[in-house]
């Protein structure tokens, strides 16, 4: 249930990311602030596992920085944020109280995506 | 490039060590020195400076978004999370896109522990070396999100693998 929550909440702010990047002249750097701050702010209040939920956010905010050439459509956003959730839940224990370590699940969670995506003809074996 | 590669692998390379260091406790030693080795030895070799004024100029930008950060978290007991949104707006209000960046690449250097940096002076230090390595890696990752995460966390372990900490 723990992780459906975070998988769902990290849906919501991955959608709330990619609409505020397309539809807005927001910098990446201000959308990520707002949607941490948001993540920061309503989610320790409103569950008991919020701290939790609020770190799967905050790094999902990270992803929505992505450039356009990385993820474009709203669908490659999402996979990505689900991607970064499981990561940041199961990574929880690593490199804590480290500066950075979102961003680096982040990080991660957009490979694991776009580097199969950029190499796909090697498994398709077409160009 | 692969130099580039290799540095900023780094956070993921001590995770990984994190991950196995049960099984192996003596190997996760021995994997830190080698990359404390690469770190200080083949890279600044490899991996070229640009113009340094632009250098000390992300140096001091990611630096002061990391003290202030540091200070917003603990002083004023915010969080961390709050904190580097705090200063994540401040800089999106008042500075260009570049300099955004470099300025959010410090926040998170300084979302750091308190149980790893109990002193002002490492934060300010692994800001600085944030800075020259957003321009030392800037053409590794370019659009991943995440990317200046991965930076910030390269500069505190660079700091931590140096100076001790507790990793």
């Amino acid at each position: 249930m723990q992780l459906l929550t975070g998988i769902i909440l990290g849906l919501s702010w991955g959608f709330a990311g990619h609409t505020f990047r397309q539809k807005t002249k927001l910098s990446a750097v201000a959308v990520s602030s707002l949607l941490t701050l948001a993540a920061a702010l309503i989610l320790p209040g409103m569950f008991v596992d919020g701290p939790l939920f609020a770190l799967i956010c905050t790094a999902v905010s990270y992803v929505t920085m992505s450039s356009t050439e990385r993820l474009n459509r709203l669908w490659e956003t999402l996979m990505v944020s689900a991607i970064c959730a499981l990561v940041v839940f199961f990574g929880q224990n690593l490199l804590v109280g480290i500066g950075g370590r979102l961003g680096t699940f982040a990080a991660l969670s957009v490979l694991i995506f776009t580097v199969p995506k950029a190499h796909k003809h090697l498994i398709t074996g077409r160009r | 490039m692969l130099c580039q590669h290799v540095l900023i692998l780094l956070p993921l390379i001590v995770a990984a060590v994190e991950l196995i260091s049960p099984f192996f406790p003596l190997a996760g030693h021995r994997i830190c020195l080698v990359l404390l080795g690469a770190v200080f030895l083949i890279v600044p070799k490899k991996c070229g400076l640009g113009n340094w004024r632009n250098v000390l100029a992300s140096a001091l930008l990611s630096g002061g978004g990391a003290v202030a950060t540091y200070l917003l978290a603990n002083s004023l007991s915010l969080g961390p999370l709050i904190a580097s949104a705090a200063v994540g707006l401040a800089a999106a209000v008042f500075l260009a896109e570049q300099q955004q960046l470099v300025v959010y690449l410090g926040t998170f250097v300084g979302m750091t522990s308190t149980l790893h940096f109990p002193s002002i002076i490492l934060v300010a230090a692994a800001g600085l070396i944030g800075g020259v390595l957003w321009e030392v890696l800037n053409e590794a990752w370019n659009g991943v999100g995440g990317r200046l995460g991965t930076l910030a966390a390269t500069a505190v372990l660079a700091i931590l693998l140096t100076f001790g900490g507790g990793l």
